[in-house]
């Protein structure tokens, strides 16, 4: 009888740090633990007594990769309590800003952090070394989402412009034209990097994930939507949580979600893509069938080709906005009255996937309660689930190989620890 | 690039000052402090950025400069508040910038990036400051706060010396900037 443990104390190329333990007992995985330290918790308590209106700043400095998705939940959540209906303009204004924050992240983690685990490269440092175009590529692209969170977020990390009801300031239509030139590069860069990601080698695994996404009647989900699954589930953003609740785990000082009475389930890129594949622009649906990304995608490693159709998506949307833009006449609408004691609540679609918002406003508007559930946190059981696949498929691996394929499944879903862990420590324990 | 950028505050030749850092984690908000204390000092020639984010962005903003100065949090063992000076060549960075703070891909990474990939500035000048923790929440340990006031006029001397503005006779080397 042998037991083995496995443990990594740092997690390379996962956004911020964390930790994991795994234990083998008798050639069967025993225990996968996700531990996690989450900075939303601090945050929602920092926001208790704060005005409705400082609540899109404040969210925005839970995450330096996803500030835009926590400015987005917060708004909108605040908009329902006051009643306010933003401009078209304005509404066009923000999905740009999510394509920025979309083609930004998407960038990051294809070339930087996912594509080393396929061409055999511990990081993209090294890549870099032999492939430098690959990476520069990468860059590029990144610098694009950059520059539209820049243009209108006033700056592209911890962007400032946003507010409730709107933005500070709307951008001249000759600032929005000049961007697009470097709008129209970065769509051609990425169906070029659909075509690159999926000619790569992939394991063949096919996991039973529950998808849960936003799903909108018209577009790609980003701002707005109902919650739906892959099992049937279809509920407006105020019944999130009758539907799913986060489950104290002792192991991690954090909570886990969970669907009520059900097991671990899956937000994000392979989720959005397989709820929504009926909703893809002309150009993302052309380039998924170019490359032949089957509907629904189940193998996680595969996700790196649903974030390259997801970028061509955001371009070319991002492309559409700007063609079509027109300055609203005010900026913002502002909220008139104080609802006392109203709950209000928003979800949008971070990068990562779904990002839940539920606030408590009392009088003027001061925030009573808040409730912030992230994407990682959300994806954080079912990543366990995906780690015990992973080990019992390679139980016989050396314990420095068997780490490495963990880790390379923890990337696969692109936990954006920063907004959910600090440490993130790989422990194998093999008995 | 936000509103405070490098080049939207003069030529881009400025030496230029980048704090990197989240002020909701503890001491990890040393190097954004730094940049704070900096920036009325060397305006007119001097820029300062505060970056609370990964560090791949800092290729784009230091590609084509001329000297480059960041401040970080850093964590290498050594005792809360002592201050590293390290002028980038082309070896990789010895100390784990970054590596337990909350950007994505750390500072020491980028340096590495910018090097495969000659992405530098001309000069490019690191202070990293040990830190003691970077719990959410925490404010800054005893140590970081004390350290901060002599790295941001250490990096103060360095802009000066750049930019041929030599500090003031009466303000050279002093206390004054407590």
């Amino acid at each position: 009888m042998t037991d083995r443990t496995i443990a990594v104390d740092y997690l390379a190329r996962v956004e911020g740090e964390g930790a994991l333990r795994v234990r083998i007992h008798d050639r069967k995985v025993e225990e996968v633990e996700l531990k996690i330290f989450e900075p939303p918790r601090f945050f929602e308590a920092f926001l208790r007594g704060r005005s409705y209106l400082e609540a899109p700043d404040i969210t925005a400095r839970i995450c330096g990769i996803c500030p835009v998705a926590y400015q987005m939940s917060s708004c909108h959540a605040m908009e329902s309590a006051y009643g306010l209906r933003v401009a078209p303009a304005v509404r066009a204004l923000r999905r740009l800003l999510y394509c920025g924050e979309w083609i930004e992240s998407h960038a990051l983690h294809i070339y930087l952090l996912h594509a080393p685990d396929f061409l055999g490269y511990p990081d993209a440092i090294r890549l870099a070394k032999d492939h430098p175009k690959v990476v520069q590529q990468g860059l590029q692209l990144k610098k694009v989402g950059n520059a539209l969170m820049t243009l209108l977020g006033g700056r592209e990390i911890h962007p400032v412009n946003v507010r409730v009801g709107g933005f500070y300031r709307c951008p001249s239509r000759e600032e929005t034209d000049g961007l697009r030139e470097s709008v129209e590069t970065a769509l051609t860069l990425s169906q070029e990097t659909a075509r690159f990601v999926a000619g790569l080698d992939f394991p063949k695994v096919e996991e039973d994930y529950e998808f849960v996404s936003l799903r909108h009647p018209e577009e790609y989900p980003m701002n707005e939507g109902e919650v739906v699954s892959s099992r049937g589930l279809r509920i407006p953003v105020s019944r999130y949580e009758a539907e799913f609740e986060e489950i104290h785990v002792p192991y991690a000082n954090a909570l886990q979600s969970v669907r009520k009475g059900g097991g671990s389930y899956l937000v994000g890129p392979l989720a959005r893509y397989a709820l929504n594949r009926d909703r893809l622009g002309r150009k993302a649906d052309a380039i998924a069938r170019e490359v032949g990304l089957e509907p629904v995608v189940r193998n996680p490693y595969r996700s790196i080709i649903v974030r390259a159709v997801e970028m061509v998506e955001a371009c070319d949307e991002a492309l559409r906005i700007l063609r079509e833009y027109r300055p609203p006449e005010h900026p913002y609408v502002e909220a008139k009255g104080a609802p006392d004691n109203t709950r209000c609540m928003a979800a949008t679609e971070a990068p990562r996937g779904l990002l839940y918002h539920r606030y408590r406003l009392g009088a003027g508007g001061l925030i009573e309660d808040a409730k912030i559930v992230a994407p990682t946190s959300q994806n954080q059981k079912r990543i366990e689930d995906d780690l015990r696949d992973v080990v019992g498929r390679f139980l016989d691996m050396d314990d420095a190989h068997l780490t490495s394929e963990c880790e390379r499944a923890v990337r696969n879903h692109d936990p954006c620890i920063s907004c959910a862990t600090h440490f993130l420590k790989l422990d194998l324990v093999r008995n | 690039m936000g509103p405070e950028g490098p080049r939207g505050v003069g030529p881009g030749r400025f030496p230029l000052v980048i704090g990197l850092g989240n002020e909701h984690r503890g001491d990890d908000a040393v190097g954004l402090l730094v940049a704070r204390r900096v920036r009325p000092r060397v305006e007119g020639f001097g820029s300062v950025l505060e970056l609370p984010n990964e560090a791949t962005g800092l290729l784009d903003v230091w590609s084509g400069l001329g000297l480059v100065l960041v401040v970080d949090a850093v964590t290498s063992g050594r005792a809360p508040g002592t201050v590293h000076r390290i002028e980038v060549g082309s070896e990789p960075l010895a100390l784990p910038f970054g590596m337990t703070s909350t950007h994505g891909f750390s500072l020491a990474e980028a340096v590495s990036l910018g090097q495969t990939l000659r992405r530098l500035p001309d000069r490019l000048v690191i202070y990293g400051v040990e830190a003691a923790s970077f719990l959410p929440g925490r404010s800054l340990s005893r140590e970081v706060a004390a350290a901060i006031d002599g790295v941001a006029q250490r990096v103060e001397q360095e802009v000066r010396r750049a930019a041929g503005r030599e500090p003031p006779g009466d303000r050279a080397g002093g206390p004054s900037h407590a």
